[in-house]
């Protein structure tokens, strides 16, 4: 019987391994102490552990909110769409969080808890930045504080919340029975960020957002100011946004200082 | 062990320096005068003696003192990140541990080629890291830009081996340096294999002039997954070209067994050691384990063993010349 050409027989090999394609089967030596379906089987159940470990690795509280069952279910579905194409298997489940949100379209905390899980593992070993000494800002002129913007760090992610998972993680992280999942009445946002070597996250509330999206954005921290003071008054805005400052300082957010062109800041973001 | 001394003496009075058992003529030479054909310097580089598979969990035992280990290997993937704790723990390895860079994703035979990305990042971390080498396995692991993240047999055939050597050329033109590969466990053999497993091995490397990373352990299960002669497998093998030696533990399923690196080394792996101490004289060697991982200790213990095995064949081999 001719044998396969070795294009082809990867080809077949891979399809048993997503699907369980019988093919490859007339392409293995028979005989010895197990038989060519059960050779088969030890790559094809391999694959699926493997991959289901590593899923169960990045989305630890994920898989212990869903439980061992589900989020095996899950797993597998997720793999049979999504058959890994990145060499390093470090960036297989990116997805996940929203393939999660389409499976669970009424358990949208889900996905939201994927999101944390994915977002602290991507600021684990994302990009390195020097945080900004405080007194870099000290130096600072009266003229250099109006076009003065922040760089922050590489690892900064920013989304809104819409369910109380960030209890339901605290709960998981104690490993106790988290809260039964509720929409928040107050819009609050997610700021996920690595101080040292350590991933952090907290919520953040309007006022802080807005800031640090527009800055984030690009906008002079003048600019900001003026938008808010729009909003507050003067006192309340110094005092609001100084404490956000000092934060940013202590959490290590800010890692430079930029002088931001009067042109490009008239077409920074308007706060939301 | 018949058959083994007739060979020594065979190469010691000359009969023999191209044959199987060349890997004595190694041995009983210094690996670093040893004089090769063509007066060039010798293929592998001197053993830096005895390691260990660096995983996170013994990052603090590392950083934290001295351990008795001579060189570390790390899993290439890992640290092919863009930053944070992961490349700030490889950085203070790197000041302390002579570090090998291992890889799992290569896919050295894939028909799909080689992923220039890829390449273009493990380049990036051997700038950096200034491995002792690198190497990766002799094997696919995935075709049509899917990655099935394990190490895939080949057959060994005609086609797969040239395949293999032309990549092989490729990348190491691209790093600039040698490249170990490493022999996999397989459970399945192919109706399309024109030789055995070694013979692959053997002409793979001397061909595209690259080293070889040999796994006893991968050798023991395939020998009982296949009903092969271990001994032999290891008798086949260009000795001048092997670089590396990985040990580790499998799990024994009966009929046949798994290459988990979940226990430790096994009896009979030793065993085999023992004779790839023999034929292949001094050898980098060290021990993978990736899953129920013990405390260092216990691993340092485990290498101890293989510093033993490896001293006593080198004694058996000087009471011979």
């Amino acid at each position: 019987m001719k044998t396969l050409a070795l294009n082809n027989l990867q080809v077949a090999f891979h399809e048993h391994l997503l699907n369980g394609s019988p093919a490859i089967a007339q392409e293995v030596v028979s005989g010895g102490r197990i038989d060519v379906d059960h050779r088969l089987h030890i790559y094809h159940n391999a694959y699926r552990v493997r991959l289901q470990e590593n899923l169960q690795d990045a989305f630890e509280k994920t898989w212990a909110y869903l439980g061992d069952e589900t989020f095996a279910a899950s797993a597998l579905a997720f793999l049979e769409e999504n058959p890994p194409q990145h060499r390093n298997l470090r960036w297989h489940g990116a997805n996940f969080p929203q393939w999660l949100a389409n499976r669970f379209p009424d358990d949208l905390d889900i996905a939201e808890l994927a999101t944390i899980d994915w977002q602290l593992r991507h600021a684990f070993d994302g990009p390195n930045a020097d945080p900004l000494a405080p007194a870099k800002l000290a130096e600072l002129t009266a003229g250099q504080w109006e076009t003065v913007g922040f760089r922050f760090a590489p690892t900064l992610f920013l989304a809104p919340l819409r369910y109380n998972t960030v209890s339901i993680w605290h709960a998981l992280d104690q490993e106790q029975t988290p809260p039964a999942a509720e929409t928040l009445l107050e819009p609050s946002w997610l700021l996920i960020w690595r101080k040292g070597w350590q991933p952090h996250f907290r919520t953040i509330h309007a006022i802080e957002q807005a800031a640090l999206s527009q800055l984030h954005a690009g906008a002079s921290f003048a600019k900001v100011c003026a938008a808010l003071s729009e909003q507050y008054s003067d006192q309340l805005t110094t005092q609001m946004i100084g404490a956000s400052l000092r934060t940013w300082l202590e959490d290590e957010l800010i890692v430079g200082l930029t002088s931001v062109p009067r042109s490009t800041d008239q077409s920074a973001r308007e706060p939301a | 062990m018949p058959g083994f001394f007739p060979g020594v003496l065979a190469t010691l009075s000359g009969a023999d320096t191209q044959g199987k058992n060349s890997a004595l003529v190694i041995f009983f030479s210094d690996p670093r005068t040893l004089p090769m054909t063509n007066a060039s310097a010798p293929i592998r580089k001197k053993s830096p003696g005895f390691g260990l598979g660096l995983r996170p969990v013994h990052y603090p035992d590392f950083l934290r003192e001295p351990q008795p280990v001579e060189w570390l290997e790390i899993i290439s993937e890992n640290y092919m990140v863009p930053g944070g704790k992961p490349m700030a723990m490889l950085d203070a390895i790197l000041e302390r541990y002579p570090v090998a860079m291992h890889g799992v994703s290569l896919s050295i035979g894939s028909t799909d080629g080689l992923d220039t990305r890829y390449l273009a990042e493990l380049k990036a971390l051997a700038r950096h890291a200034q491995p002792l080498w690198i190497s990766d396995h002799l094997c696919w692991t995935g075709v049509q830009g899917r990655n099935a993240h394990d190490l895939l047999p080949l057959p060994y055939s005609e086609e797969a081996l040239r395949l293999v050597v032309r990549h092989v050329e490729q990348v190491q033109d691209f790093l600039g340096q040698r490249i170990l590969l490493e022999n996999v466990s397989s459970y399945l053999d192919y109706r399309s294999s024109e030789m055995s497993e070694w013979e692959f091995l053997r002409r793979v490397a001397e061909q595209a002039d690259c080293l070889l990373l040999l796994d006893v352990n991968n050798i023991y299960v395939s020998s009982i997954n296949h009903g092969f002669n271990a001994r032999a497998f290891l008798e086949h093998l260009p000795a001048q070209r092997v670089q590396q030696i990985h040990l580790a533990g499998h799990s024994d399923h009966g009929d046949y067994i798994v290459d988990t690196h979940d226990h430790p080394v096994a009896e009979p792996v030793w065993s085999l050691y023992r004779e790839a101490c023999m034929m292949f004289g001094d050898v980098a060697t060290m021990i993978e384990r990736d899953d129920h991982i013990p405390e260092l200790n216990e691993l340092i213990a485990e290498l101890d063993r293989a510093r033993a095995i490896a001293a006593e064949a080198r004694r058996a081999l000087e009471a011979v010349a």
